[in-house]
């Protein structure tokens, strides 16, 4: 009899608390952007963590509000985007991962007078719907250069790298990377009249070492995949699938540890962000895919009024690269960390830690800096120079690196570089 | 009061002191992180059921629980503790996929069919499960957790293998046009029907039939059922074979009833936890099929208006998930205390 009693006066209270609520609305917020995030969500320092940073950069540009929506379960996808649609305030519904391609075109069309853009989405043709799709071959064959060149210099047989789920979007990391490892050995033999040691005695079928674990948020994958390519006399690990690169991390400290090493070799590379800072002078260099600029361009060209117009233009798809540009503005969207990049990113950092009171760098920014700096001093000028050689090679030749996005183009590639 | 009427009303009023207890103590969380929990759990229950767009999507939601809550309840009440709806979920979603992906068939069959393969496919997976407890006494428990694992490694790999869809290495083939149930809204289709159906003829079967009341009377008091000359062999295998029959229901509806994917997930990430899940609904719904239906629907609603806490009063989407947990236990309580209860007393 009380139990019923007080179930009785709480729903009352309840009720009360909601009828006030409902009735004093809080202040309407200003314009927001919405941005709506994969599986795997925030924390994985690279893909999630970039759109955030971008939708960050955004607001303080442009006086926008970011809101944010992690999908647990790809179930999330529609149900998210349609909240964020629903939503009068919103001005751009951003939709990041190659994943929600078909959720979010299918919202497009239901919400014609809202703005949308995809992070590597391919569903194009709705007017107002803008796909940003990046060069990541082009990134990843400066990388997979810089890891052979680095098996040459310190002696080892092998290169590898380590995928997540085996989508079309990472066939163009997976190619670009055998593709580039490949050309830095030409360029060796060219330069210095020689077969580059060790690794250019392994049959070129077998010197990437490559897996998809299939999966962008099992970081022990990661780190299994990872140490069983170090054990095979791998030189550096590619982290082609977001947060598994803090198991690749975790693989290499392994061996720092055992061998008591203060910089790498082995070394790992970073993705997406600038991943330089978490382990330093163990991460050779990182393929930055500057998601964050695709967000900020895109919430930027709203503000702007242009964005249908540049949807038109260009058919639904904006392609970010090396010396690319759209609508006439220069925009870079795939680059290979240098030191100045790293300031950055260490700054991140640190904000990070002044909001959250967490530790987020593992030292001081000084000692991070100084640190990477040893590690790419002790690294010889040759290599960068090659690094260079190639960037500039890749400018001046838009299609000189493959672009991998169909199985029969990936297996044609396969069967000659592994 | 009446006896009677208090009798009926008990369990009622313990589901609803547990609700206040549960957003109590969610609230209490929310305090400590600094969030409003009035805005919140307004935004969670306007969210979930105050427009037609939120109450359809929440009954999308909830519509495979309702059904993997069965494979649990019908479990309890033959004193059995079928955990694997998981597998056998898996099973009915990937014998979905097969006559529903790869199979050609006219457009008035195609999706019964599909549909009942998936049902027998799940049923299949929980047989070895039924078949070592009868003949060698193996505890449920560790039975169906290990096939559930087996379930998940094999409907992986055929999602990713013989099973993919041509060019789209992240899922499985959709299911045909003509297998899919028609659209209600939002993500809901038609084959909420076919749930709700399964679930009362589950209730008619437990308690208007021989062989339900045989089920009953050998989870009750399995003395006095071996006395009456009731098979407790054939009331395990029923209970396991309803069970896997429902759990199968529940990942067909994933295939053949959800929108825009119509498929697998090569992680299978449309398909966790559902089965888990299962056994929450199943608790707070007090073990009833009938039961079950309405603690799905407000599970389904938990999980549909999280979103919304998230999205306009900015609760990070780990606390959401939090309080949910929160709200479930406080609900599973009553029954968990019963079935201890019951335990003893045995």
């Amino acid at each position: 009899m009380q139990a019923i009693l007080i179930v009785v006066i709480v729903i009352v209270a309840a009720a009360g608390a909601a009828a006030w609520y409902l009735a004093n609305p809080p202040a309407p917020a200003l314009k927001k952007i919405a941005v709506v995030s994969d599986i795997g969500g925030r924390g994985d320092l690279s893909f999630n963590d970039m759109g955030y940073k971008g939708g960050a950069e955004a607001e303080k540009a442009f006086g926008v509000t970011m809101v944010e929506l992690v999908s647990k379960t790809e179930a999330d996808y529609v149900p998210n985007l349609e909240t964020a649609a629903k939503d009068p305030d919103v001005i751009l519904v951003v939709g990041i991962g190659f994943l929600l391609s078909d959720a979010l075109n299918r919202t497009a069309w239901k919400y014609p007078d809202k703005n949308f853009a995809g992070i590597d989405t391919f569903l194009g043709g709705a007017p107002n719907l803008l796909n940003i799709v990046f060069e990541e071959h082009k990134g990843s064959a400066i990388v997979g250069a810089l890891a052979a060149l680095a098996a040459a210099q310190y002696g080892y047989s092998h290169i590898g790298v380590v995928l997540g789920i085996e989508i079309p979007t990472l066939w163009k990391f997976e190619i670009g990377y055998k593709w580039g490892a490949d050309w830095a050995l030409k360029w060796y033999q060219n330069k210095f009249g020689k077969s580059a040691p060790v690794i250019g005695d392994t049959p070129v079928k077998d010197r990437v070492l490559w897996t998809y674990t299939g999966t962008f948020s099992d970081i022990t994958k990661g780190y299994e995949a990872a140490k069983a390519m170090y054990a095979q006399d791998a030189v550096a690990v590619y982290n082609v699938a977001g947060p598994l690169g803090l198991g690749l991390n975790q693989a290499v400290q392994e061996i720092a540890t055992s061998k008591n090493l203060a910089m790498g070799p082995p070394f790992w590379i970073g993705v997406d962000a600038n991943q330089d800072w978490i382990n330093p002078g163990f991460v050779l260099a990182s393929m930055m895919k500057r998601v964050d600029k695709g967000v900020y361009f895109a919430t930027q060209l709203v503000i702007e009024g242009k964005f249908r117009q540049v949807v038109a233009d260009t058919s639904g798809f904006a392609t970010l690269g090396i010396g690319t540009s759209v609508a006439g503005i220069a925009m870079t969207g795939i680059s290979v960390s240098t030191l100045a990049d790293l300031d950055e990113f260490i700054q991140m950092g640190v904000e990070a830690e002044q909001l959250t009171g967490k530790k987020v760098l593992p030292m001081a920014p000084e000692d991070i800096k100084a640190k990477v700096t040893a590690m790419r001093n002790a690294v010889p000028s040759w290599i960068w120079d090659a690094e260079k050689d190639l960037e500039t090679a890749i400018s001046n030749d838009p299609s000189l690196v493959p672009l991998a996005t169909t199985k029969d183009v990936v297996d044609q590639w396969r069967a000659t570089l592994g | 009061m009446s006896k009677q009427l208090t009798a009926t009303l008990r369990p009622v009023t313990e589901s609803a002191v547990a609700v206040v207890i549960g957003l109590v103590a969610g609230a209490l969380l929310m305090l400590a992180f600094g969030y409003n929990p009035v805005q919140a759990y307004v935004w969670l229950f306007v969210g979930a059921f105050g427009s037609t767009a939120g109450i359809l999507e929440s009954l999308a939601f909830a519509t495979p629980l309702m059904v993997t809550a069965v494979t649990f309840a019908v479990g309890v009440r033959a004193a059995l503790f079928n955990i694997g709806a998981e597998g056998q979920m898996y099973l009915g979603a990937i014998g979905a996929v097969i006559v529903g992906g790869t199979m050609l068939l006219p457009a008035g069959i195609h999706p019964i069919a599909a549909t009942i393969f998936g049902m027998c496919l799940g049923a299949l997976w929980a047989l070895p499960a039924a078949i070592l407890k009868i003949w060698r006494g193996v505890h449920e428990v560790v039975s169906t957790i290990m096939l559930n694992w087996v379930a998940f490694y094999f409907v992986t790999f055929l999602v990713r293998t013989y099973l993919g869809e041509p060019g789209r290495a992240e899922r499985a083939i959709p299911a045909l046009p003509t297998a899919r149930y028609p659209v209600l809204g939002e993500t809901l289709t038609a084959i909420i029907f076919v749930v709700l159906a399964f679930c009362v003829a589950v209730a008619i079967l437990l308690w208007r039939t021989g062989i339900g009341f045989e089920l009953r009377l050998v989870g009750d008091n399995p003395e006095a059922a071996k006395y009456a000359g009731a098979s407790s062999s054939r009331a395990i295998l029923l209970s396991f074979a309803v069970g896997g029959l429902a759990a199968g229901l529940a990942g067909a509806s994933q295939v053949l009833g959800r929108p825009p994917s119509w498929t697998i997930y090569a992680t299978l990430g449309n398909l966790l936890n559902l089965g888990f899940d299962g056994i929450g609904v199943a608790l707070i719904g007090r073990n009833h099929p009938v039961g079950g239906v309405f603690a799905a629907i407000f599970y389904g609603g938990l999980m549909n208006g999280g979103r919304y806490m998230e999205y306009h009063v900015g609760v990070a989407s780990e606390l959401v998930d939090a309080i949910n947990g929160i709200i479930v236990i406080a609900l599973a309580m009553p029954e968990i205390v019963a079935i201890i209860r019951r335990r003893r007393e045995s």
